[in-house]
């Protein structure tokens, strides 16, 4: 029993690739409404009510990125009205929502990305690849913090020392580069301890293997295969061109076949899968409990 | 079993003339925990360097070193990273990685050991050494006892049969130390570890240890059970000065002529008291110390608190230290007492109460007045106060005159701030907070990984500032330190003041938060707080008891 952010990251990763690059590779409004309401209620399930401020901004972006376009561009058949002798068609006004849609989508799905694979995951996914790389981004993810408050205590330091003769800008920034300068033999310094304790615990000996705490469960493989599978469905209705969908010169959808429906499903399915997940381990939970 | 043999191992670096180590020969049996002491730049560092190939430093070596009587330049790459393990001092530069249980994995991963076998152990490792709750956390996070738990703990994981370690608490406060320390001889009774530490705080090391090596000059010039060792020290005052209290007395009254075996622990020092002094005249005769009546620095009702989510560090702080006196701050890890010194330094903001510098409100001081032939800082981290590439450099800027110093830098002008030992360091660092001429000095921990003998130059120079009517404020851990140069101290718990006096009347009021001496005779002798109190309580009571007896 996990919540969608304890799946393996390798599972984690493949879904929101297949989310959001049907979503980017789909001009579809249907799906694209369907992407964006998956988004957004993943978004909101993770962050709950803190993202208002996000959300706000979400809606700006939509509203600017679907005006933007009927204004530029005249193309469509179905004229609504005439704004300084330039004609506003339906088409471009329904293109523009499509697009701020599309967009707006695919930010969310990020947002739920970053939030869910933090600098652990995103190592393990790279350590797949290469455990060199793996352990080179995993010193750098400990230089910065410990590089940002060495800065810090420095600058402290300095100050009470009287390094700022005045209180202005000139000298802060003065001040600000002796301090950077001085950080650079630092960081040098703090590298050779580094080096001595990597030598010492056998690094260069041989081949590198990597250590993760991530392990591939059963969930994890029901998991993968159902993503899998139901992308690779919406792909093939992509394919034989059931979901096409043209804008101009006039608004037109391919026909309803069962293979249209079985995209819709599918999609809407992939879409709404971590907020199953997490539903599904609430209401479990609820159970146990009541029975405990 | 021997599991190393040092023979005859002379080093010399490049470009020195003399060697740093000199025919040095022992060896080692299988499950020793062994101890080595010296002055700073006797060839402790050095050597301990030479024993681990990996660390070896570049230099010209004659002599061999024989692990399980194989030179070690013969092992092969993997068995010479395995077998000998290595911890240094500084603890937050020896991580690699930035989760705890990557670094714990660091050492396997680079043997290429497979990944299920890696789990095991580090699983292992990490419930041993009560890892388990901090497991997942970043180790930007830890503290510096955690830091150097996590460092021994991933020395650990590749099983090595020998274990090596260069001063590795002096960085860290005192309950962290003994932690480390206990952590450290389990380690060598659960897995009969061979234990080689290098330290200059041994009170607490030399009661467990097997053997006591001490250096000189590059020199091996004892070896041995650290009783007698210690008993054959003689009158060299450098390295007495670092041993337990109660060696120190049993030294200070000559007694290693009377044939007693050298007292090492508490428990053993006031045996040792009893059976050479009775207890007639119980306390010393003290001169009163009265302060000043002008007030240097005034905390009033002041209360801190770093992020609003979280909890006050300073709680209705009242505190006022006054003119030309020496005034310590002792408590615990995370009782604000380093804090209490950021916001009398007007770096960090109370939000309620007020600081008064002498006698003016610290917002008066403008454009960064304070600063200047006011107030001065010495933070805990003195690398913090280097910005030069040379000591001389560093002198000229801050505008330090070296003939004034109370203590001799020439021999360091032309070294790399970096690259001087933590003593040195401290001393430059002293050397250029003063060249502001401050009149309040605030100390974060100016003892910290100080050897005994750099500590009493400390002191020193503490006395002349004093007499030239400097106020100085030093937060510290370290109680010895406090009882012989403060004038007054306090005790800080919880953001505020807990207890102040004289250290004499301070220590002896407190059972646990007081030094060894104080300890050794309680209930014997009243008021002694350091071994010299002791020392003469006993001279006077002996002489008593020799008088009564013609």
């Amino acid at each position: 029993m996990r919540s969608f952010s304890q799946y393996n990251p390798v599972a984690v990763a493949v879904y929101f690739l297949a989310v959001a690059g049907i979503a980017m590779f789909c001009m579809n409004p249907v799906l694209l409404f369907i992407s964006l309401s998956g988004a957004v209620l993943l978004c909101a399930s993770l962050s709950g009510m803190r993202g208002a401020k996000h959300h706000l901004m979400s809606i700006c972006l939509f509203l600017a990125l679907a005006l933007i376009n009927p204004l530029v561009s005249h193309n469509g058949v179905t004229v609504l009205f005439v704004i300084n002798d330039s004609p506003i068609t339906a088409e471009a006004v329904l293109y523009g929502a499509a697009t701020a849609a599309m967009v707006v989508a695919v930010l969310y799905w990020f947002r739920s990305f970053t939030a869910i694979m933090t600098s652990d995951k995103l190592l393990y996914l790279f350590g797949k690849l290469s455990p060199k790389l793996a352990l080179i981004l995993s010193m750098g993810l400990r230089y910065v913090p410990l590089f940002g408050r060495q800065t810090a205590r420095i600058g402290q330091t300095q100050r009470a020392l009287g390094l700022y003769k005045d209180d202005n800008i000139i000298d802060r920034a003065r001040g600000g580069l002796r301090i950077f300068s001085v950080m650079v033999t630092w960081a040098l310094e703090n590298g050779i301890v580094t080096a001595d304790s990597m030598a010492a615990r056998g690094y260069g000996t041989g081949k590198r293997t990597h250590f993760s705490i991530f392990r591939f469960r059963r969930a994890d493989i029901v998991f993968l295969t159902v993503t899998v599978a139901l992308s690779a469905i919406v792909c093939v209705s992509i394919a034989v061109g059931s979901l096409d969908f043209t804008f101009y010169p006039s608004v037109r959808m391919a026909d309803i076949d069962i293979m249209t429906i079985a995209g819709y499903a599918s999609y809407t399915v992939l879409v709404l899968l971590p907020t199953i997940i997490e539903a599904e381990e609430k209401i479990k939970w609820k159970y146990l409990i009541s029975k405990i | 079993m021997e599991i190393l043999n040092i023979e005859n191992l002379t080093f010399t670096y490049p470009l020195c003339s003399s060697p740093a180590l000199d025919s040095v020969s022992f060896s080692v049996e299988q499950g020793d925990f062994v101890v080595v002491c010296g002055a700073t730049g006797s060839g402790k560092s050095t050597l301990l360097r030479l024993l681990k190939r990996e660390l070896s430093p570049l230099g010209e070596k004659n002599g061999r070193v024989l692990y399980k009587g194989m030179p070690i330049d013969e092992l092969s790459e993997a068995e010479s990273a395995r077998s000998v393990g290595f911890v240094m001092q500084n603890a937050a530069q020896q991580v690699v990685t930035d989760k705890v249980w990557h670094e714990l994995a660091f050492g396997l991963e680079s043997m290429g050991v497979p990944q299920n076998i890696i789990a095991a152990r580090v699983a292992e490792m990490a419930s041993y050494f009560g890892i388990e709750s901090w497991y997942e956390k970043s180790v930007s996070e830890l503290s510096g006892g955690q830091t150097q738990l996590l460092n021994l703990a991933s020395v650990m994981v590749m099983s090595p049969d020998i274990l090596i370690l260069d001063e590795p608490t002096a960085q860290l406060d005192p309950i962290a130390a003994s932690d480390f320390i206990a952590t450290l001889k389990k380690l060598n009774n659960d897995l009969s570890l061979t234990v080689i530490i290098v330290e200059h705080r041994l009170e607490e090391l030399i009661p467990i240890c097997d053997r006591l090596m001490v250096m000189e000059k590059g020199r091996l010039t004892d070896n041995g059970a650290p009783g007698e060792v210690i008993s054959r020290l003689g009158d060299r005052r450098e390295l007495l000065c670092a041993m337990p209290a109660a060696s120190r007395l049993y030294h200070a009254l000559d007694a290693e002529e009377k044939n007693i075996s050298c007292p090492l622990t508490v428990k053993e020092g006031r045996r040792f008291i009893e059976s050479v002094s009775d207890n007639s005249v119980r306390s010393l005769v003290r001169e009163e110390y009265t302060h000043s009546q002008e007030p240097a620095l005034e905390f009033r009702n002041v209360y801190f608190r770093y992020d609003r989510e979280q909890s006050d560090v300073l709680s209705d702080l009242d505190l006022t230290v006054y003119k030309n006196e020496i005034f310590c701050i002792l408590g615990g890890n995370g009782s604000g007492k380093t804090t209490s010194l950021g916001v009398a330094a007007a770096l960090l903001r109370p939000y309620s109460g007020s600081v008064r510098i002498f006698g003016k409100k610290l917002r008066d001081y403008k454009n960064q007045s304070l600063y200047r032939r006011c107030l001065s800082l010495l933070p805990q981290d003195v690398q913090t106060v280097f910005l030069k590439n040379t000591v001389r450099e560093e002198l000229a800027d801050a505008g330090a005159d070296i003939s004034s110093l109370p203590f001799d830098l020439s021999p360091l002008m032309d070294k790399h701030p970096y690259d001087l030992s933590g003593g040195e360091q401290q001393l430059t660092a002293l050397a250029k907070v003063l060249a502001t001429k401050p009149r309040l000095l605030l100390m974060d921990e100016p003892t910290k990984g100080l050897d005994a003998g750099r500590k009493l130059v400390i002191i020193d120079i503490l006395r002349r500032l004093k007499e030239s009517g400097v106020t100085v404020v030093i937060v510290t851990h370290d109680v010895e330190f406090t009882a012989m140069c403060a004038d007054r101290c306090a005790l800080f718990f919880r953001g505020g003041i807990v207890s102040e006096g004289v250290p004499a009347e301070f220590f002896s009021e407190n059972s646990f938060y007081t030094t060894a001496a104080s300890r050794m005779s309680k209930g014997y002798f009243d008021r002694a707080v350091t071994v010299e109190d002791i020392a003469e309580l006993c001279r006077k009571n002996t002489r008593i008891k020799g008088g009564s007896q013609c």
